[in-house]
């Protein structure tokens, strides 16, 4: 079944030249098409994970080319659960976007493009490939948050193509680094190669420094975040919901394969620096994101900011160079996604529903829209932990590793996130639960008006996001928040799945 | 085991409590008095080494034991409480006060007779509670003098206990070995503070004076009997060798008990602190620890609660005619009052120790064992106290019945036949045995007895020295003393240091709460603020004026995002100070 891995990213790339192909011929064949190709690739995905529990790890050579030399796809422990997440994330935001929009082909074909390129990062084994499949990822992204309706939208996607291009362009250097010093591309290889040519080279420390902050911009990592908050709260919903959930987490999971596979514990038992170094980066990060979300008064901003928090969460799991720590780092990143797609997801809802996009326009919720309150509440209240969620499984094995390693102020620091993490859900559920509306319903229908009006996709077809949510946004929503409460309980389960994979890295 | 051991005498008055306030007045007092004088006869009669175990609370339990020391204390705790119950209906008594009194002295016999740790700390808690519901019932200014009571006989239970309970862990019995006593050490130190709130340790003593002038006459004359001597019994059982440190605290007792009554101008407070100093004999008696001196204390137990529930009964009487208990008020009853001025003189002469009556060969019995074993100091302590007591007892006789003519008017009733019988009965005992010691003697415990010879030349000069010293001290301190008010103890200071501490601790708890309460409220207010007005709340703590910038762009938001030229910049300082990082310190 060694093809699946194969299919997993070309059948998305397919889809999408079938998309922009369909779409010549037909005007609404792109949800079909994307709802199909995601259906397909969420059959590899699921095959891909059969295989991974089965046999262990899976290798494919591109084109017949033996690594070194040639590009090889891997599926790993680490990659068939994210690529799972991929597929099965990637399907829901269609179901989602059927309703929310936007529509046309030429969305779903940068979409399907996105979803291609998220799958190669996710299965690639290859260092130059993984930059490719970056920029594939990129692109697409900057076209999908620019196809907003604002002009806020043109912006923030302009700043996110610069600052994402300057991004992936250090990773490319690094790359280019570690190709000097060691004249070998593959990841496997690269780790030999990079122990041989000497972990205290110059060129090797650069190729780390570069690749590391080139995929730290694109997790989105304070204090390179910049390009993140805009992009999130400005983006369609359904955009919003794809990127917070899948972006940044596949950035994530390649920071953990350049530091796992690329580069080795080894290296950081060489350069203890570039280990603290990292860990106090993401602590940092743990704590501005948190703040700054505290600061916002724009759901879609605070969420995006949270967001900053918890990759910083991610990375110090990952960091952390415990195998507790690399679990939760894991779970952390499924759960987050989860979460945080859920999150936008229904933020995405209720502004269909009541027009509510500002944490004061939540004010009374619960009795406008309760079932939506109540979707909020529970993905809330599972980010900031509460068991038995997703959320506190995460952040429990990360704290666990923190304190196995000894590293106690990043333990000090986790507990303290779940503070700052409940200091801004709690004020939001503390509107949405005990506050009196604080806007009248007719300034909240002026509201509604003005973001469903004129959503402007590519081609400048005027498409209206309808009055009201449909079911199928709704069930997207309920499911994540199911996921988010059941998931908790699957802790143990993805450890095991895990194990065999970073008991190699780990030793 | 006799038939006589089938029952435990002191549940027998128990019960016989517990049925007397459904009787009139008249069969609940007979009852009363027929359950006193049967244990009394039987107290005489069964014999020693007779005993019956059960199983209490789990462990092994001798709910009486009979010897010596247990028979005396019977006999005379009964025959008081015959007295007693005469008494109290002679004097209008309640049944329901009675019934109090008898439980009070149910539960002493009881004590007397335990034969275990367990029981006899069990029985002397409950003679706490009894008498604490005697001192109640009179309702008043006694309601709250007997909430002190029970405070401090709780605090002395409990101190007992935690002995006894210690001791338990290092012998792993209940049962009082003869002879063995509590086990030295912890053990001992608190059974001994325990056992110091009954008889009334200087210091300790405050809750006597304090309780037993503030309810009815025949309450008093209950109360001075009971507690102090199970104390004085109870330190007996707990140190049969004696220890020197009870010694001179009997001492110290004896002197500051009687320095203390001659200051006082209420008959029976006057009376109370007297019981502290007569106890501090006894105490003396059982520390000294030598045969005569245990037999001298036990000697003393008798004779004291004979002179002392008579002197109790004297001052009821005169309390119960005049309707006044302060010398200062009183004054010429010899004239109404003969009779009750004769039993006086008694029980003042016995107190005293002056030669003839029965204090006098007891006192000396002490006495004279101090000086056996050259303990001079107290020997001389013990002197000294016999001369504050001959003072005392001179001042309230003269007062009460000689100074001024008659200056009260007797309203109440004459004496009836129920209260001169209880008295003269009791005084006559007085004469008696200081008479004939002998009587005494035979059923005196402790194997002194024959070691006592009262009526030597130098014991009855000793007496009469000391009655001269009495009466001189008294003509020289008479004129100061009657411009004496009324002397605050030591108590003074502990109500007011346990009323002002409680009232911090309740205050300062109650602050503290709160001040809690204030800082969370506040500290929540804050952060709801905070979250909802995130720019001011910057503002607050910063320089940075977010506020005007937000509102200079409309949006109502912080402006704190970079454009996209100072985001490049920031990612590249990134980095270069991570690049830096990695090539300097690695």
């Amino acid at each position: 079944m060694t093809d699946a891995i194969v299919l997993a990213v070309v059948v998305p790339i397919f889809g999408a030249m079938l998309s922009m192909i369909a779409g010549l011929r037909f005007d609404r064949s792109g949800w079909t098409v994307a709802a199909l190709t995601c259906l397909a690739q969420l059959g590899t995905a699921l095959a891909i994970l059969y295989t991974v529990v089965q046999d262990g790890t899976q290798r494919y050579e591109l084109a017949g080319f033996t690594p070194p030399e040639g590009i090889e796809l891997v599926a790993d422990g680490l990659s068939a659960p994210v690529i799972v997440l991929v597929a099965t994330v990637s399907l829901a935001v269609v179901v989602y976007a059927r309703q929310a929009g936007p529509r046309g082909n030429a969305f779903y074909t940068l979409y399907l493009l996105l979803v291609g390129g998220l799958a190669g990062v996710t299965l690639t084994g290859d260092i130059f490939n993984m930059y490719v499949f970056l920029e594939i990822t990129g692109l697409a992204a900057y076209a999908l948050v620019a196809s907003g309706d604002s002009t806020e939208s043109a912006v923030a996607g302009l700043k996110y193509l610069i600052l994402g291009t300057i991004g992936a362009s250090l990773f490319l250097l690094g790359a280019g680094y570690a190709y000097i010093a060691t004249g070998t591309l593959n990841m496997v290889d690269l780790s030999e190669q990079l122990a041989a040519a000497g972990y205290g080279s110059r060129l090797v420390l650069g190729a780390f420094g570069l690749l590391v902050t080139g995929l730290l911009v694109k997790v989105a990592l304070f204090p390179v975040h910049t390009w993140q908050p805009g992009a999130y709260s400005n983006a369609p919903d359904s955009v919003s919901v794809y990127i917070s959930a899948l972006v940044s987490t596949v950035a994530a999971y390649a920071v953990a394969r350049v530091l796992y596979t690329v580069f080795t514990p080894e290296f950081f038992t060489a350069n203890p620096i570039a280990q603290t170094a990292l860990v106090y980066a993401a602590a940092v990060s743990i704590i501005a994101g948190s703040v700054l979300a505290v600061l916002q008064r724009d759901l879609k901003r605070m969420l995006a900011y949270s967001s900053v928090s918890q990759f910083g969460m991610v990375v110090a799991g990952f960091a952390l160079l415990s195998q507790s720590a690399a679990v939760g780092g894991v779970i952390h990143l499924i759960g987050h996604a989860v979460l945080k797609g859920g999150l936008f997801a229904a933020v995405g809802v209720v502004a269909a529903q009541t027009g509510a996009r500002s944490i004061d326009e939540y004010a009374g919720l619960a009795s406008r829209a309760p079932l939506s309150a109540g979707l909020v509440a529970v993905l809330g209240l599972s980010l900031v932990g509460v068991p038995p969620s997703v959320g506190f499984v995460g952040k429990f094995y990360i704290a666990v590793g923190a304190v196995e390693t000894g590293t106690w102020p990043i333990a000090a620091v986790i507990f303290a996130s779940t503070v700052l993490t409940l200091a801004y859900f709690a004020r939001i559920i503390e509107r949405m639960y005990f506050a009196q509306p604080a806007v009248e319903p007719s300034s909240d229908g002026a509201v509604a008006v003005d973001v469903g009006d004129g959503v402007s996709a590519d081609g400048g077809e005027e498409i209206h996001s309808s009055a009201g949510a449909s079911p199928e946004m709704v069930a997207v929503v309920v499911v994540a928040a199911v996921a988010a409460v059941t998931l908790g309980f699957a802790g143990s389960a993805i450890e095991s799945f895990l194990e065999p994979t970073l008991v190699e890295v780990f030793g | 085991m006799s038939s006589l051991g089938l029952v435990p005498p002191g549940l027998v008055v128990i019960a016989v409590a517990l049925l007397l306030p459904l009787l009139s007045r008249r069969v609940g007092h007979a009852l009363g008095l027929a359950a006193t004088l049967g244990v009394l006869g039987w107290a005489a009669v069964i014999p020693t080494g007779d005993y019956l175990d059960v199983q209490f609370l789990g462990f092994d339990a001798i709910l009486f034991s009979v010897d010596d020391f247990s028979r005396l204390m019977a006999l005379i705790f009964a025959f008081i409480g015959a007295i007693g119950v005469i008494y109290s209906y002679a004097t209008d008594a309640e049944n329901k006060q009675t019934a109090f009194a008898l439980g009070y002295v149910g539960t002493s016999i009881g004590a007397a007779f335990a034969g275990d740790w367990l029981s006899f700390v069990f029985f002397v808690e409950l003679m706490g509670v009894a008498s604490t519901l005697l001192v109640w019932h009179y309702g008043g200014e006694a309601v709250r003098a007997g909430f002190r009571y029970a405070l401090w006989h709780g605090l002395g239970g409990s101190l007992i206990l935690a002995g006894i309970v210690w001791h338990y862990v290092e012998a792993g019995t209940f049962i009082m070995e003869t002879g063995a006593g509590i086990t030295p050490g912890v053990p001992a130190a608190l059974y001994a503070l325990g056992f110091g709130v009954n008889v009334g340790y200087v210091g300790f003593h405050v809750w006597l004076p304090d309780t037993y002038p503030r309810p009815h006459i025949a309450a008093s004359v209950f109360l001075c009997v009971y507690t102090t001597k199970t104390g004085v019994y109870g330190l007996y059982r707990g140190f049969p060798d004696g220890h020197l440190w009870l010694a001179y605290m009997g001492g110290a007792m004896a002197v500051f008990g009687a320095f203390s009554a001659l200051l006082q101008n209420d008959m029976r407070r006057l009376l109370s602190y007297h019981i502290q100093s007569q106890v501090g004999y006894m105490v003396a008696g059982v520390g000294v620890g030598t045969a005569l001196a245990t037999s001298g204390a036990f000697a003393h137990v008798f004779n004291h609660i004979l002179y002392k529930s008579l002197l109790f009964m004297c001052a009821g009487a005169i309390i119960y005619r005049t309707n006044t208990s302060s010398l200062k008020k009183l004054g010429g009853l010899w004239r109404e009052m003969p009779l009750t001025g004769v039993v006086f003189g008694i029980a003042a002469l016995s107190i005293a120790g002056f030669p003839g009556f029965n204090g006098f060969v007891s006192k000396g019995m002490v006495v004279n064992a101090a000086h056996k074993e050259h303990l001079d100091a107290l020997w001389y302590i013990l002197l000294l106290g016999g001369v504050g007591t001959f003072m005392s007892f001179i001042k309230f006789g003269y007062y009460a019945f000689f100074h001024g003519e008659a200056q009260q008017t007797v309203s109440g009733p004459g004496l009836n036949l129920g209260q001169k019988t209880a008295m003269v009965s009791v005084a006559a005992l007085c004469v008696i045995y200081g008479l004939y010691p002998d009587a005494l003697f035979s059923i005196l415990p402790g194997g002194g007895a024959s070691e006592a010879h009262p009526f030597t030349v130098s014991h009855i000069a000793e007496g009469l020295i000391l009655a001269a010293l009495g009466l001189i001290g008294f003509a020289i301190l008479k004129k100061p003393l009657s411009k004496v008010g009324r002397v605050p103890d030591i108590d003074a200071v502990y109500n007011r240091v346990a009323f002002y501490g409680t009232r911090s601790v309740v205050v300062g708890v109650t602050e503290l709460y709160a001040a809690v309460d204030r800082l969370a409220v506040r500290a929540a207010d804050t952060a709801m603020w905070a979250a909802r007005n995130p720019a001011a709340s910057v503002e607050r703590v910063t320089p940075i004026r977010i506020a005007n910038e937000a509102r200079a762009n409309g949006s109502g938001r912080p402006a704190l995002q970079a454009d996209i030229g100072q985001s490049t910049m920031i990612m590249i300082g990134v980095l270069v100070v991570g690049l830096l990082v990695l090539f300097l310190f690695v």
